[in-house]
């Protein structure tokens, strides 16, 4: 039986609202996704003793939603967006300068942990475009800069690189 | 019965059954790559199209879905059905990684033949391990999808575009290559609902969706048991078996039998050049049906060949040496003779085993005859006759009517066993199906937790000696006893009374461990007095005693007990150490693994002057032998065993021998001959008549064959009776006790040479010790710590388990060959000595 651990009651304690065959599942899943950035292996199995479920159920689920991750996140994702408005107006060519300056792939972060790329989809403020989103796990930050081009693309992911945090890039 | 038109033809069919069975069953070809037999339909391949006159919206309908009613007229081969069928397909096929399966030319491919049409892709049927057994494949020849489609003519496929998801190799069972997954989900539903596992989930959406196991790791990260349900329903090559699986076309199968517990699970062996190359499940024995468990599925693989005796072998002073079967015999009945010769038969002793065929075990008796002895036992024959003896104070006799296909169709039951689920994986299954089909309230008493807790209404846990008087205060319906958690107790109780409120429907189950004789005989009273209490006069019908072993009930109702002033296990043992009994003839056992009191054992063998061992393989009782008997591997064998549930089940031989080894019988019937038994049996069927003849109410051959899988060895017309016995109160032990379970993937075969791959998937080589044992302990979970009784010393890796209480450890029974059994007595009383934890500087 899984051995009960310092990290297993903390999420425990967590999601501890949420009842089995009460459609809690999702609910649940963003509690633990705001609160640790990712759904970890140990995260879904409690999730699954506590909803009464088996852990690979909850994983399908979990796996269905582009925005639930299983690996830990970057400090600050940038957050790409590839819709049609900020595509028109050249996101190709910000995401070409995000993904070469921090010598990452999409979906993926820098070596150190630090900043990542992020697949995004349109969230309606389309008249800023072309836009990114920064999301920094620390201060749950997640805010728009939008009227992107490329060259402040690349000083906005050399900046994060270096060690600014969202709030100092937000600003600047 | 209702009258329905099947492609113009009138059959009789079950209203409301899913067409498509009644479709097969006629032995008409429809494709169905998403149906599971028995199953709610999935509706997901939309390849059982068929025409329904009449229905609507459209004629077209599902055959796995549309269910049987009275003059339905059905026709599954009209030519619209046939190209909506290979349009359905064609779909299923842009995403596959085959291009035999439209190919015109593949009937003139050979396996190692070079494709005339495409000599760089080498992903298609020809080298796809599952060629030639595929459902896929079948289906495409029976819609003629060929005809249909000439995929690479022009064609872009889904197949080539995403680079193909890696496979997963990375455990010693079950093989999962998902670039050849359709998505049928048959995987994740077996997992689920045959299973009650749930080890496997679709993950992902649209052109991402994938099978997945547990969180999405490795399979073996996952909790998978490896029972290979979901092999046996995947239409693809995707989940196949590891051992094997580029050899797994079976030319030939063979019915036989599982020997691995005693549920017996029938099972059939797939050949290929006289040697097994798979196991499927074999729908003989009504229990086990369509399913089995890892060790049934991969127990021909336990060990390998090169490990297996082929020739006999003899002592030459420190070493044993091969030679001809015999010379071997020759010298085993020298000895035997020479033994008797000095010290008369009286010094002379016969061990059985509670794994071989009853045909075996009654030449064993013959042989014991022959030589004049009346020590003749086996390792766990006290607990099996302290168990049988408390049933006969309670029935009036051991051979209970009771069903092992009770379980699945009991609203309660009561199990006391240590870990079904590890020991008795199909009974276990069974008992889930209840839980989770018919709501059944589940109590399980138990040393320590099991995964059948987490199915159950109440998991009382005990300490490791108070199993029978907690099961007897349970009977009595007492105050929960010292210990207990009250909580539980209050749940359990309730069961007990739900289950006297449909006492028909409820049953007890008791699965005696092969260790602790006195302990085990008392529990054995208890779960008595447990069915008595809820089903009265009825209670011989509703109490399943599950022996650990296959064949226990079968040897000894062959007469493999001591005959008058006959010597038992324990006592044979001590009278060799004492020097008595100067010789011992041992039929595939190994009591150093089997038996408590290690240290007694290996001295008793090693004082005896003469040790005839008949096995397949060398075992580590076999290394103290005069004389090694080579016998052919269990699968390999021919006969009966007699399971849990009295069924008399049969093995038949799926292996031929490929040196010198012979069968348990020929060997034990030259042997018997040689002593001078007076009957002259030889073959299996002269020693199956003479059983039929002379072991009361057991089946001959025929009647067996006449209906497999129902035949019991069971007196006719038997009455029982109920009495109450009262159970002995346990001793209030302090300290740290000791509880030992047989675990699920260490293999009996592997454990007795003392393999270091015994258990294939390393996962039962520790002790569990409760986290504050541990830390009272300075030990973290892994480190390498010794337990002892102050004499010897067993060093394991800790587990830090929340399943087992504070001053409970439990270690699996064939951990390193069995190496806890020397920290127990020879009479095998764990609970009455407590051992000490010492932990090592971790390594
Ligand atoms: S899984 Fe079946 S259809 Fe697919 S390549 Fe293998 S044999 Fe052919
Ligand atoms: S082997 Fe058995 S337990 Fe494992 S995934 Fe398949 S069905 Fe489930
Ligand atoms: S693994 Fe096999 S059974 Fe499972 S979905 Fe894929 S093809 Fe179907
Ligand atoms: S449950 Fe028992 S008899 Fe059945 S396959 Fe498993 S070990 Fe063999
Ligand atoms: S078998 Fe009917 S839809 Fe798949
Ligand atoms: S001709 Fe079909 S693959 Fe060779």
């Amino acid at each position: 039986m899984p051995l009960e651990t310092e990290s297993r009651a903390q999420i425990r304690a967590l999601i501890a609202e949420f009842r089995p065959n009460h459609g809690d599942l999702l609910a649940t899943l963003h509690r633990i996704q705001h609160e640790y950035g990712y759904l970890s292996r140990e995260a879904l199995e409690v999730v699954a003793e506590q909803l009464h479920l088996f852990a690979a159920q909850v994983y399908g689920a979990a796996s269905y939603y582009e925005e639930f991750r299983f690996e830990p996140p970057a400090a600050v994702d940038i957050r790409w967006c590839s819709g049609p408005a900020c595509r028109a107006r050249n996101g190709g060519g910000i995401r070409d300068a995000l993904l070469a300056t921090l010598a990452v792939q999409m979906n993926g972060q820098t070596e150190d942990g630090r900043v990542g790329v992020r697949l995004g989809q349109c969230i309606g403020t389309c008249e800023l475009a072309p836009q990114v989103w920064i999301e920094e796990r620390a201060s749950h930050t997640n805010e728009v800069v939008g009227n992107l081009n490329a060259a402040k693309a690349v000083r906005l992911a050399r900046a994060l690189r270096d060690g600014a945090t969202a709030q100092e890039v937000l600003r600047g | 019965m209702v009258e329905i038109t099947l492609n113009g033809q009138t059959v009789d069919a079950q209203p409301g059954r899913r067409l498509v069975e009644v479709i097969k069953e006629q032995g008409l070809s429809i494709t169905n790559l998403c149906y599971i037999d028995g199953l709610e339909p999935y509706a997901g391949c939309r390849t059982c199209l068929v025409e329904i006159e009449g229905a609507r919206p459209t004629p077209m309908q599902l055959a796995c879905v549309a269910q049987v009613a009275e003059g339905m007229k059905v026709s599954t081969d009209t030519p619209n059905v046939k190209s909506t069928r290979n349009s359905v397909l064609s779909i299923i096929l842009a995403n596959h990684p085959d291009r035999c399966l439209t190919c015109h030319r593949r009937v003139h491919c050979m396996p190692g033949d070079i494709c005339l049409r495409d000599d760089v892709v080498t992903h298609r049927c020809l080298t796809c391990s599952k060629n030639y057994r595929c459902e896929l494949q079948t289906a495409c020849e029976i819609t003629d999808q060929g005809d249909f489609e000439e995929p690479w003519v022009g064609e872009t496929r889904s197949y080539y575009e995403v680079p193909p998801p890696e496979p997963d190799r990375g455990n010693p069972f079950l093989e999962f290559d998902p670039q050849m997954c359709i998505i049928c989900t048959r995987c994740v539903r077996a997992c689920d609902s045959l299973r009650h596992t749930g080890a496997v989930t679709l993950s992902g959406k649209g052109h991402t969706t994938m099978i997945a196991f547990g969180t999405g790791g490795q399979i073996h990260e996952s909790d998978c048991d490896f029972c290979g349900a979901c092999i046996d329903v995947c239409p693809t090559a995707t989940l196949m078996e590891k051992p094997n699986k580029w050899v797994g076309l079976a030319t030939d199968w063979t019915n036989s039998v599982c020997n691995s517990c005693s549920v017996g699970c029938t099972i059939s062996y797939g050949t290929t050049d006289d040697r097994p190359v798979i196991v499927k499940p074999d729908r003989v024995n009504p229990a086990s049906r369509d399913q089995i468990c890892v060790r049934g599925r991969f127990g021909y693989t336990a060990v390998s060949d090169r490990e297996r005796l082929t020739r006999s072998l003899v002592r030459a002073g420190d070493r044993l040496l091969p030679t001809s079967f015999d010379e071997a015999l020759q010298r085993a009945v020298e000895n035997i003779e020479g033994v008797k010769r000095a010290h008369g038969a009286n010094a002379i002793a016969v061990l059985g085993s509670p794994l071989a065929l009853n045909e075996e075990a009654h030449l064993l008796v013959e042989i014991a005859k022959a030589i004049g002895t009346p020590h003749i036992d086996f390792s766990h024959g006290p607990v099996h006759r302290a168990v049988s003896a408390a049933l006969t104070g309670a029935f009036g006799t051991h051979r209970l009517p009771s069903s092992l296909t009770d379980l699945e169709t009991s609203d309660t039951i009561i199990a006391i066993a240590s870990d079904l689920e590890e020991s008795h994986q199909v009974a276990s299954l069974r008992i889930k199906d209840a839980v989770v089909k018919k709501r059944a309230a589940l109590v399980v008493i138990s040393a320590h937790w099991g995964e059948l807790d987490s199915f159950a209404a109440a998991a009382i846990r005990v300490r490791p000696g108070h199993e029978a008087a907690v099961a007897n205060a349970l009977a009595d319906e007492a105050a929960a006893p010292e210990g207990v958690d009250a909580a539980a107790w209050a749940k359990a109780i309730a069961a007990v009374s739900k289950a006297k409120q449909s006492p028909a429907t409820s049953t007890v189950l008791f699965a005696p461990n092969g260790v602790d004789a006195a302990l085990q005989g008392e529990t054995a009273k208890a779960a008595a007095n447990l069915a008595i209490a809820i089903r009265g006069a009825e209670a011989a019908s509703g109490l399943i005693v599950m022996p650990t072993d296959a064949n226990v009930n079968g040897i000894a109702d062959m007469g493999v007990a001591p005959g008058a002033n006959g010597k038992s296990f324990p006592e044979i043992i001590a009278a060799a150490q004492a020097g008595e009994i100067k010789g011992l003839v041992i039929h595939a056992d190994n009591p150093l693994l089997n038996a408590p009191g290690t240290d007694a054992i290996r001295a008793a063998l090693a004082n005896l002057d003469a040790l005839v061992v008949i096995d397949e393989i060398r075992s580590t009782t076999a290394e103290h032998a005069t004389v090694v008997l080579a016998e052919l591997p269990f699968h390999a064998e021919d006969g009966t065993i007699t399971n849990a549930d009295r069924r008399v089940l049969r093995q038949r031989p799926a292996a031929i021998a490929r040196g010198q080894e012979r069968s348990g019988v020929a060997i034990l019937a030259a042997l018997a001959h040689s002593l001078g038994s007076a009957k002259k049996l030889t073959t299996v069927a002269e020693v199956a008549r003479d059983i039929a003849d002379h072991v009361a109410s057991f089946p001959a051959y025929s009647t067996i064959d006449g209906a497999p899988g129902t035949t019991r060895a069971l007196p006719a017309n038997a009455t029982f009776t109920a009495k109450t016995q009262p159970v002995a109160a346990p001793a209030n032990v302090e300290g740290i006790l000791l509880t030992v379970n047989r675990s699920l993937f260490t293999t009996w075969a592997g454990a007795s040479m003392r393999s270091e791959e015994a258990d294939q998937l390393h996962r039962e080589e520790s002790a569990w010790v409760n986290p504050r044992d541990a830390e009272a302990l300075g030990a973290r979970g892994g480190d390498a710590i010794v337990l002892t009784d102050g004499t010897h010393e067993v060093r394991i890796a800790l587990r830090l388990e929340d399943g087992v209480p504070q001053g409970t450890v439990y270690v699996p029974h064939y951990y390193d060959g069995g190496a806890i059994m020397a920290l127990l007595p020879l009479d095998g009383a764990a609970a009455a000595q407590p051992i000490r934890l010492r932990a090592l500087q971790p390594a």
